[in-house]
């Protein structure tokens, strides 16, 4: 397991949702996480909260070193200079663009865009659109555009859940090792057990905003807990 | 839905799509891309006056058929171009004091020309009177015809000239004259103009109206029952005068002069207008004259070409401020933003003769923005910016309404997704929201354009009624309404105006469905 250098990432934030206040708090030392949990409980939000693209966060969030939201000193780092490869649930190719177009869109060199497409099985798709693809198509081509934007770490909801078994355990293993080789940490939402016993050291039980580790991960930093 | 080509450039490559995106959205209406190209070209913004070679004439609408072969002759001899904007002299008058860039004032009666005259906008020393008329009581044919002022007392609804308009003054006065007015009062349908009186009596919906003696006799639907005695009203004179604004005041004062000569009266009387003011009675019988043919009336093509370029003109200029307000309204949340929404949708439901009216205040030449622009060389009443800006204005409601429903339409996450990859909010708009929404836009485009199209309340007071500068196909419609030789152009302007809206109807339901199309795209998306 490469990269010792990275110092983790710590979120203490309120989100302020429709009938709730929802409050997030996690510290964690481990690049490959996973948050598993029942529908509801803020997983998809608190990827959207490291994504930078909840507005209506407040509190802190420090992400390896880097101050990336203070809202006491009024510091924000806003989603384009985040460098995160964020892949949601929905809506995840730009409709109005080819496979291609979606996968250059973070400016990706074209030997970058053909060689991803291929770690993904996409090569083939590459002039379709997007609403000429299968469910289990986008979710791998959305993958290979977060993975061109060079992301500085990977926010994955449940990415491969359109997927049949064989394929998503090789797409798994594919995406750790792509992670693995380009030192990139990442954050996975599934409720897979596979998909997050492959991807992630470190596992997080969230319920109504309460983290706690599960004992189904293998043990990692066991000097991190809830915060 | 659209292709796009591999290319080694991925910027290139999206442009290229982007303009095919622009160009596939025109394409959808090829035929009315076609006839717009037609009628637009060969169009030129024609300025109110101020041309060397050209007056503009505001004149009575019961003179809308004998002046115009009056001005084509003069205009053979003198190379000086006249043109015409006809309406009910209390409706020009405002007008001309408002600022309208006319060159000579046609009144149907005295008192507007000393109205004028008070605000100095004309100088009455030099006003010539130069035809009179009579006042006749016109029924539909067929009908039982009253011989005298006496037999109207039997008689059911009686349409009668607004009390502002000289006809409805005149009329009035001539009941009054006769003693019947006390019985007739009851029955009353009060008419716009001479014109429009006429119009209904033609139609059978009033038994009986008066009318000026000339029109009664141009209007084949009716049946001249009487005369009243000159003495029973005021003299009906038509009064000539330059204005002193005048930027051609020779040619003006020429025409004014000529008007007034032995030359013209002689066209004067064969229309049943008298040269002087109290032999009215000397009238011709109605056979002897043929219901006019108005050569020079408003022009059909100058009407449908001068809405397509205002139209267009609204159109195009609207487009960023809808796509700004329509962002606005959709994305963002901020205090004002009712205020802000009703402001942009009051148009929608001020009547458009009030918007009209706050914007001839705002920029008219009472107001000084209003004069500033004119220094400018910009005049906003009567010319053909003041029509754009009315339409402009009241075409806005819908077109905001359409940008902003498209950009709603747009799911936030694909802005969002568009910013984690690295691409400001600026950008991301341009790239991603702005073709996202595009069909819904080019709908709101369409959809303003028929607004347009169809504009006349806010333009009639903004605008006024100029030939070839202001005058669109709704005012051409109800200029010609006003005049009894009208009946077959009216016809072609209502034709084409049905025509034309329906089209762009049909193109925005298209380009809606285009629009929805792309959310159930996003929706399957999942």
């Amino acid at each position: 397991m490469a990269g010792d250098s990275f110092r983790g990432w710590e979120l203490a934030v309120e989100v302020p949702l429709a009938t709730r206040t929802l409050t997030l708090a996690i510290d964690t030392r481990c690049r490959t996480v996973a948050i598993v949990g029942p529908s509801g409980a803020g997983k998809s939000t608190l990827l959207r909260v490291l994504a930078g693209v909840e507005k209506r966060a407040s509190g802190s969030l420090t992400m390896d070193g880097g101050v990336w939201l203070d809202s006491v000193a009024g510091t924000v780092v806003p989603p384009w200079d985040r460098h995160v490869g964020w892949v949601p649930q929905e809506a995840q190719l730009f409709p109005h663009l080819t496979v291609r177009e979606n996968l250059q869109y973070a400016g990706a060199p074209d030997a970058d865009v053909e060689q991803t497409a291929e770690l993904v099985d996409a090569a083939s798709l590459l002039d379709r659109r997007p609403r000429r693809l299968s469910g289990g198509e986008r979710q791998r081509v959305a993958l290979a555009r977060a993975l061109l934007a060079s992301p500085s770490i990977l926010l994955l909801d449940e990415p491969f859940s359109a997927l049949d078994r064989p394929r998503r355990v090789q797409l798994a293993t594919d995406v750790r090792r792509w992670s693995e080789e380009n030192d990139v940490p990442l954050v996975l939402v599934s409720h897979d057990e596979q998909d997050t016993e492959i991807l992630a050291d470190e596992h997080w039980h969230l319920n109504d905003g309460i983290f706690s580790r599960t004992a189904t991960g293998p043990p990692h930093d066991s000097s991190a807990g809830p915060g | 839905m659209f292709s796009t080509p591999d290319s080694a450039c991925a910027e290139d490559t999206r442009q290229q799509a982007w303009l095919r995106r622009v160009a596939h959205v025109w394409s959808a209406m090829p035929r009315f891309a076609l006839v717009f190209a037609l009628l637009v070209s060969g169009v030129t913004p024609v300025p109110g006056s101020g041309q060397a070679d050209e007056i503009l004439v505001l004149a009575a609408s019961s003179l809308a058929d004998v002046l115009p072969p009056i001005g084509n002759d003069w205009e053979e001899a003198t190379g000086v171009r006249v043109r015409f904007s006809f309406d009910a002299t209390s409706r020009l008058a405002p007008q001309a004091a408002n600022g309208a860039p006319a060159d000579v004032f046609l009144s149907a009666d005295e008192t507007w020309i000393q109205w004028l005259d008070e605000r100095q906008i004309i100088d009455q020393e030099q006003a010539r009177r130069v035809a009179a008329n009579g006042l006749a009581v016109v029924v539909p044919q067929g009908r039982r015809v009253p011989l005298d002022a006496e037999a109207l007392v039997g008689i059911g609804r009686v349409a009668i000239g607004g009390e502002h308009v000289p006809a409805g003054r005149y009329a009035r006065e001539a009941l009054k004259a006769s003693g019947v007015w006390g019985s007739v009062e009851g029955r009353t349908v009060v008419g716009g103009s001479a014109r429009g009186v006429l119009e209904w009596v033609a139609r059978g919906e009033v038994d009986a109206g008066v009318v000026y003696l000339t029109d009664a006799l141009l209007e084949p639907g009716v049946t001249t029952a009487f005369i009243f005695n000159p003495t029973s009203h005021p003299a009906i004179e038509y009064w000539a005068a330059s204005l002193r604004r005048s930027e051609n005041p020779t040619a003006a004062a020429a025409f004014v002069e000529h008007l007034s000569s032995p030359d013209v009266s002689g066209v004067f009387s064969a229309a049943g207008f008298s040269s002087g003011a109290m032999d009215a009675e000397a009238g011709p019988a109605g056979e002897s004259l043929q219901p006019g043919a108005s050569p020079a009336g408003p022009s059909i093509t100058s009407a449908i070409r001068l809405s397509f370029l205002v139209a267009s003109l609204a159109t195009v200029v609207g487009l960023l401020p809808a796509i700004g307000l329509g962002w606005l309204l959709a994305r963002y949340d901020f205090r004002a933003k009712p205020i802000v929404s009703a402001l942009v949708l009051a148009p929608l439901v001020i009547p458009p003769v009030v918007t009209g009216f706050l914007l001839l205040t705002v920029l008219g030449s009472q107001s000084a923005l209003g004069r500033l622009l004119s220094a400018v060389g910009l005049p906003v009443p009567f010319t053909i910016l003041g029509a754009t800006l009315a339409a402009f204005i009241v075409g806005m409601p819908l077109y905001v309404l359409a940008v902003r429903g498209a950009f709603e339409a747009v799911d936030p996450l694909y802005e969002e997704l568009s910013w984690t990859l690295g691409v400001p909010p600026r950008q991301t708009f341009r790239r991603i929201s702005l073709p996202l929404a595009l069909p819904g836009i080019a709908a709101g485009a369409v959809l303003a354009f028929a607004r347009s199209l169809g504009e006349f309340g806010a333009t009639v007071v903004l605008a006024g009624n100029v030939e070839g500068s202001t005058r669109t196909i709704p005012l051409a419609v109800y200029t010609l309404l006003e005049s009894p030789s009208g009946r077959d152009a009216i016809w072609v302007l209502v034709g084409a105006s049905v025509l034309i809206s329906l089209t762009a109807l049909t193109g925005y339901e298209a380009l809606s469905r285009r629009q929805r199309g792309r959310r159930l795209e996003i929706d399957h998306g999942g």
